[in-house]
């Protein structure tokens, strides 16, 4: 049985609309009235961009129609974590502060997509600047999981993971600087890949700390992932850390398999990153089921955690602070609480921590290097627990617990998480994959084996069960 | 590393920055101080010299 529309992937959509048996414009509409239906429940959404949206689709099936086909994307809806530029319409950043910022231009990645006939349904919750949050005090409300609604998406490309996951969009862009593209893609169930530091340009993006910030897609299957990265990736001029490299996704590559891979799995990233007996169990069986595709899968240690979250953080609010050092002393109040009190404590780190941290970084991308010399890919934990209650977030648990997604921010290197299994509680358990610098291929290879030797994809979050009858009847 | 900083150590910190806390957050903020105090002492160590700062010039064309 084939999946009803919303849960269609970008590749089956991408089929359907070469035949000609989904029409952009049909499937437009059933996303923003499912959309209008249920994200009451998950406010992934800030804003729907209905019109542009459907003017988007109109077109789109128009060339369709007359034989013009731009790609797997034409005609296909994705939405932008709203601190992603599209033109004429608000870049909020889910803030006061910005609660009037009208975009002039489109970012570079909303302009690769409009180029590949995507339909661009509107823009996502974030936590307050990618920093803060989930917040309460902000001008919209946090976004929910869709698989328990009393639950944290992950953060901070949070309504981009609820907005894929609850099947409103085939796929979404966010953004990652310390696991914000990841984090929400394991809690959510879905698949995330932060690129390599340069092959996604920045621009029109808004930054949190410029030397650690990635863009990239969040989808339901790694195929999936692989298309959008190979729209998002490639040079542009006017970001300095862009890089000028070949498609990063070549077709012939992702289906070739693991035979023969040396995979490098980590079963702990030290004592600040102890996961649950689930997330262990769950990890571990990714790496068995490596080895028994063909992997060579061999134990491996990383610097610890400790290391890479000291050395990131430093950069990470040092270079926050000063992006927002004019507004936390002039308009302190348009700040939520939980990202103005971050901030502020980041006002209280100096050079004599920065510079540090900067030599820190080159140290452990060195260290890192060492290891990776040995292994194609490295596995790890993506989260250390499943998705924790969404009111049970402390307000500087990141620096109490930092995200074993963090290392690879550090180093740069590309890291994807997927879905390896779920809790008993019914809530996603995910793994993380990471490579070598411009490796996103091994790695898709890898992720792609793995997903299609397992059953996860097949499990959905039932929202309609958790609508009130007046939403789940529209 | 110490447990804690007092209010007073705290203050002067905030005070030599320009930043000012919410009395009802400042206890929060301290003990926070004090997870950052961790992680910069663990930044804060001798670097060999291949770690230096280094400017690095942009391929041409850049």
């Amino acid at each position: 049985m084939s999946a009803p529309l919303h849960f269609m992937t970008v590749a089956e959509l991408a089929k359907g609309i070469a035949a000609k048996t989904v029409s952009p414009v049909e499937l437009t509409k059933a996303l923003i009235a499912r959309v209008a239906a249920l994200d009451g429940m998950t406010h992934a959404f800030i804003e729907v961009t209905a019109d542009l949206a459907l003017t988007q689709a109109k077109k789109a099936e128009g060339e369709v129609m007359a034989g013009i086909r731009r790609g797997k994307l034409h005609g296909v809806p994705v939405g932008l974590k709203d601190i992603i530029d599209l033109k004429g319409v608000r870049t909020t950043a889910h803030s006061h502060q910005l609660i009037d910022n009208w975009a002039t231009d489109d970012a570079f990645v909303t302009q690769k997509l409009k180029a590949a006939g995507a339909v661009i349904l509107g823009k996502l919750a974030t936590h307050e600047f990618a920093m803060g949050g989930p917040s309460f005090d902000l001008p919209f409300p946090p976004a929910r999981n869709p698989w328990n609604l009393a639950h944290f998406t992950g953060g901070s490309s949070s309504g981009s993971g609820a907005a894929v996951a609850a099947g409103f969009v085939p796929a979404a862009l966010g953004t990652d600087t310390g696991g914000s593209i990841r984090l929400p893609a394991a809690f959510c169930g879905l698949v995330g890949m932060k690129p390599t530091y340069g092959l996604v340009s920045r621009r029109g993006v808004l930054p949190l700390s410029q030397s650690l910030d990635h863009i990239g897609p969040m989808t339901w299957t790694v195929e999936d992932n692989a298309l959008l990265m190979k729209v998002l990736a490639g040079h542009d001029r006017l970001d300095p850390a862009s890089a000028d490299r070949p498609d990063p996704t070549p077709e012939a590559l992702l289906g070739a398999g693991v035979k023969g891979l040396r995979v490098g799995y980590v079963p702990s990233l030290g004592t600040q990153a102890e996961a649950t007996d689930e997330v262990k169990g769950a990890v571990a069986s990714v790496a068995t089921t490596l080895a028994d595709l063909g992997a060579v899968v061999e134990e491996v240690t990383l610097p610890p955690l400790a290391d890479f979250a000291a050395c990131g953080m430093m950069i990470l609010l040092s270079e926050a602070f000063a992006i927002h050092e004019p507004n936390i002393q002039a308009r302190p109040e348009r700040y939520g609480e939980i990202l103005r009190d971050r901030l502020l404590l980041a006002g209280l780190i100096d050079a004599s921590d920065y510079v540090p941290a900067l030599r820190m970084r080159t140290e452990l991308v060195a260290a890192v290097a060492k290891t990776m010399s040995r292994f194609d890919i490295i596995v790890c934990a993506a989260t250390a627990t499943p998705a924790p209650v969404i009111t049970e977030i402390p307000k500087f648990g990141l620096f109490a617990k930092p995200p074993l997604t963090f290392p690879f921010n550090v180093t740069g290197m590309p890291s994807l998480t997927m879905c390896c299994g779920f809790s008993a509680s019914g809530l996603p358990l995910s793994v993380q994959i990471a490579g070598h610098a411009f490796g996103e291929a091994t790695i898709y290879r890898a992720a792609r084996s793995y997903e299609a030797a397992t059953a996860w994809r097949e499990r959905r979050p039932a929202l309609e069960a958790a609508a009130p009858m007046s939403l789940a009847a529209e | 590393m110490s447990e804690t900083i007092s209010t007073e150590a705290f203050q002067v910190l905030l005070d030599r920055a320009g930043i000012s806390v919410k009395p009802e957050h400042m206890d929060e903020m301290r003990n926070a101080f004090m997870l950052l105090q961790a992680m910069r002492e663990r930044v804060r160590k001798p670097r060999g010299y291949d770690a230096e700062p280094a400017h690095i010039f942009a391929p041409a064309g850049r």
